[in-house]
């Protein structure tokens, strides 16, 4: 226990501590980073340090990075009033108890001073907005949609389907010819099982309904969602996520898929970062569709996800150099050179991308995604992923009671009913995200 | 003024130790999402988790972890270290070899045996069901998740003991073992009547700090299932975790590992009165 006590109360705040205020100590405008590999750090301080302290003289940005911790780190320095100037946070479910604690700066004045209220969707906007006030901009937004393995479709005479109905058809001949219907699993991360939650979610129940639900005006135990949980506990029982689903990670998914192990794979937008590496020259070809609705339900639902936030600590000493990083992340020119660099990870919603230019090397696909989707988001075709619009509690429970559904350790309807009450107490104690109005 | 060469380790046990656990065992009573101001709520977490059916999934897995640990490392630890005192050829060389798994990053330990023993995609496992055979990778079935993190965890385990052990035993008196030579005693007699009553402080300090060990597991549990799967390898510090940093309940978090401490204390209380009654003995 004394050990335990000391890694959760005192480890984070002793640790984080000293360095926010040698930090600021240099004058330097602190933000604080997650995970990021020698490489990818490389193309941090190339794309955005490097042009941010060229086009700023006089402003100096220094980056930290806290690799998984990032988030434990946070919450207990800014909590302490130390924290960095730029708060990146795990996501707008954060947003509001940071607002609402004082943490956070409200960004609206800047946000007129640099014209975000522009420059960016309006959508997002509205889900970093806490009692009426800007306090978040989102980093990147993503998506669900279904990879699938366009070559071996093609030799099998298959075609992507168009509807959920048409999933299943296929899903049933690639059982029969031995091939896995899902590359799927969540070894590693079990986090990826509120992937497929969120989608039946939203492609079965429909994002009016989760619209509903996410407000209080529809339990979570409705029979839209009892329907779609229930379709979704028939696919793991027929066999679609296969016997490994528990062994297998997140990029070996990618792999089953480019071996034609698998056929198809429901999975976000950020595994565009592995499709290059499996999907090569001479090798099989990568496809990339929405997530089929319901026959007659109309278009795929692409659920709406945010992975992270930019905020100002309400403590900064240098909040116009912390909105300065900002706008220039939010720039056709930061845009541009992160994209092409880094695919999947900086899609910052810019409501025009006419000044955006791409290299060369970037995966047609993966523009051809992004641009499907910015036009889905633009036209309110957009539905809501679990991580991004539910509370913590909430979301926690979604992912690991799901397990017992699909274990047999629990039904449908108990499960969505310690869902619903699980999101009732955190409504009640106001944590449930911000929801822009369809 | 001798007083004062205790002070330093006062000072870093009220540091580090006391005020923490203090702050824990009080958060325990509000509820608290780690931003926000605390709420006090009375008893409010413990009877939370008198209904939360994880919570009882997650002692009961300590309480078999518990077991399991007083028993199969404890037992081949003493065997190997008896065979090591009696066939001392090589005693150093094998000492070595079993120490090793200990001075490896448990992380490291935890990914090899997920990625290369386990996994039915990239490790021994899927080279067996390729070869035919009907194996299952034993992380990925409720029934058996937990004996397959055990199973990484004892492997990596007894070696320790076994040379904890091997020291204890070489302090025994050697007249005390001749003449249980010379009257004849077997390799089990030897060791029900010499060398584990002469060693009896050491296995008891052992299996004292296995039960406070068992009550802290964390680190394979969470590297190789984070608890699932559907909760079927919870333990106790997973679930506190889990309640902290994924479902910013800090309280929930605290009444759990105020749970964890009553166990490590009693074992502790425990020890204590053993160690008053020899050292009066």
């Amino acid at each position: 226990m004394k050990r335990r006590t000391f890694i959760m109360t005192g480890t984070a705040l002793g640790a984080t501590m000293p360095f926010a205020r040698i930090a600021r100590a240099d004058g330097a405008i602190s933000w604080w980073y997650e995970t990021a590999t020698p490489e990818q750090q490389g193309i941090i301080a190339r794309d955005i340090v490097e042009p941010f302290n060229a086009a700023h003289p006089g402003e100096t940005l220094a980056i930290d990075y806290r690799g998984d911790q990032l988030d434990n780190q946070l919450r207990i320095a800014m909590l302490s009033g130390t924290g960095p100037d730029i708060v990146y946070t795990a996501g707008p479910a954060y947003v509001a108890p940071m607002a609402h604690a004082g943490q956070l700066l409200e960004l609206d004045d800047f946000a007129a001073q640099f014209g975000w209220n522009d420059r960016i969707l309006p959508v997002f906007l509205e889900m970093g907005r806490y009692d009426g006030k800007l306090y978040a901009l989102p980093k990147t937004y993503e998506t669900l949609g279904l990879f699938y393995n366009a070559s071996l479709l093609a030799e099998h005479g298959w075609t992507p389907p168009a509807t959920i109905e048409e999933m299943e058809t296929l899903a049933d001949a690639m059982l029969e010819a031995g091939i896995l219907p899902f590359a799927s699993g969540n070894a590693q991360w079990r986090g990826n099982n509120e992937h497929y939650v969120s989608l039946a979610l939203n492609s079965i129940a429909g994002p009016e309904n989760v619209y509903k639900a996410l407000k209080g005006e529809l339990p979570w135990t409705a029979a839209p969602f009892v329907a779609a949980i229930t379709r979704l506990n028939d696919w793991w029982q027929k066999g679609y996520f296969g016997p490994n689903y528990f062994s297998i990670s997140t990029e070996q998914m990618v792999v089953e898929l480019a071996a034609g192990r698998a056929g198809m794979m429901p999975s976000g937008t950020w595994q565009f970062e592995n499709i290059p590496t499996y999907f090569t020259g001479d090798g099989p070809e990568a496809g990339f569709v929405g997530f089929p609705s319901l026959a007659g339900a109309g278009d795929p639902i692409f659920p709406l996800g945010v992975g992270s936030t930019f905020s100002i600590a309400a403590s900064s000493q240098n909040a116009g150099g912390a909105a300065a990083v900002i706008d220039y992340v939010f720039s056709d020119d930061a845009y541009s050179r992160l994209n092409t660099d880094w695919q999947g990870e900086w899609n910052m919603p810019l409501a025009d991308l006419s000044g955006v230019t791409l290299g060369d090397g970037v995966l047609p696909l993966y523009t051809q995604a992004m641009q499907v989707l910015a036009q889905s988001v633009s036209e309110n075709e957009y539905g809501y992923t679990t991580w991004t619009f539910l509370p913590p509690a909430t979301d926690s429970f979604l992912i690991n009671g799901i397990e017992e559904v699909w274990l047999g350790r629990r039904t449908v309807e108990d499960y969505l009913q310690e869902l619903d009450d699980t999101f009732r107490q955190e409504m009640g104690e106001g944590k449930v995200p911000a929801v822009p109005a369809r | 003024m001798h007083r004062l060469f205790v002070l330093p380790t006062i000072l870093i046990n009220a540091v580090i130790i006391v005020i923490p656990a203090l702050f824990t065992v009080a958060l325990a009573f509000f509820r608290w999402d780690g931003i926000s101001a605390p709420v006090f709520v009375g008893m409010a977490n413990f009877h939370a988790l008198w209904g939360d059916r994880v919570f009882w999934t997650a002692l009961g897995n300590n309480i078999i972890w518990t077991a399991l640990f007083l028993t199969v490392p404890i037992g081949i630890g003493l065997v190997v270290a008896t065979m090591l005192l009696v066939a001392r050829r090589g005693a150093m060389f094998f000492q070595v070899i079993y120490f090793l798994p200990m001075v490896i990053a448990t992380v490291v330990l935890a990914r090899v045996w997920q990625g290369m023993i386990y996994s039915p995609i990239s490790g021994v496992n899927g080279m067996l069901q390729r070869m035919g055979f009907p194996t299952l990778d034993p992380l990925t079935q409720p029934s058996t998740a937990l004996y397959g993190i055990a199973t990484v965890d004892l492997w990596h385990w007894w070696g320790f003991l076994c040379v904890i052990f091997f020291a204890a035993l070489r302090q025994v008196p050697q007249e005390q073992i001749e003449s249980a030579r010379i009257e004849g005693a077997s390799f089990w007699q030897m060791m029900r009547y010499v060398l584990l009553p002469g060693i009896r402080p050491t296995i008891t300090l052992m299996m004292i700090m296995t039960v406070i060990w068992s009550f802290l597991v964390f680190d394979f549990v969470y590297i190789l299932t984070q608890g699932g799967p559907a909760f079927s390898s919870e333990v106790l510090s997973t679930l506190a975790y889990r309640s902290a940093f994924y479902d910013l309940a800090v309280g929930k978090a605290a009444a759990v590992a105020v749970v964890i401490s009553v166990f490590g204390l009693a074992a502790t209380a425990f020890y204590i009165r053993v160690q008053g009654r020899e050292f009066e003995q």
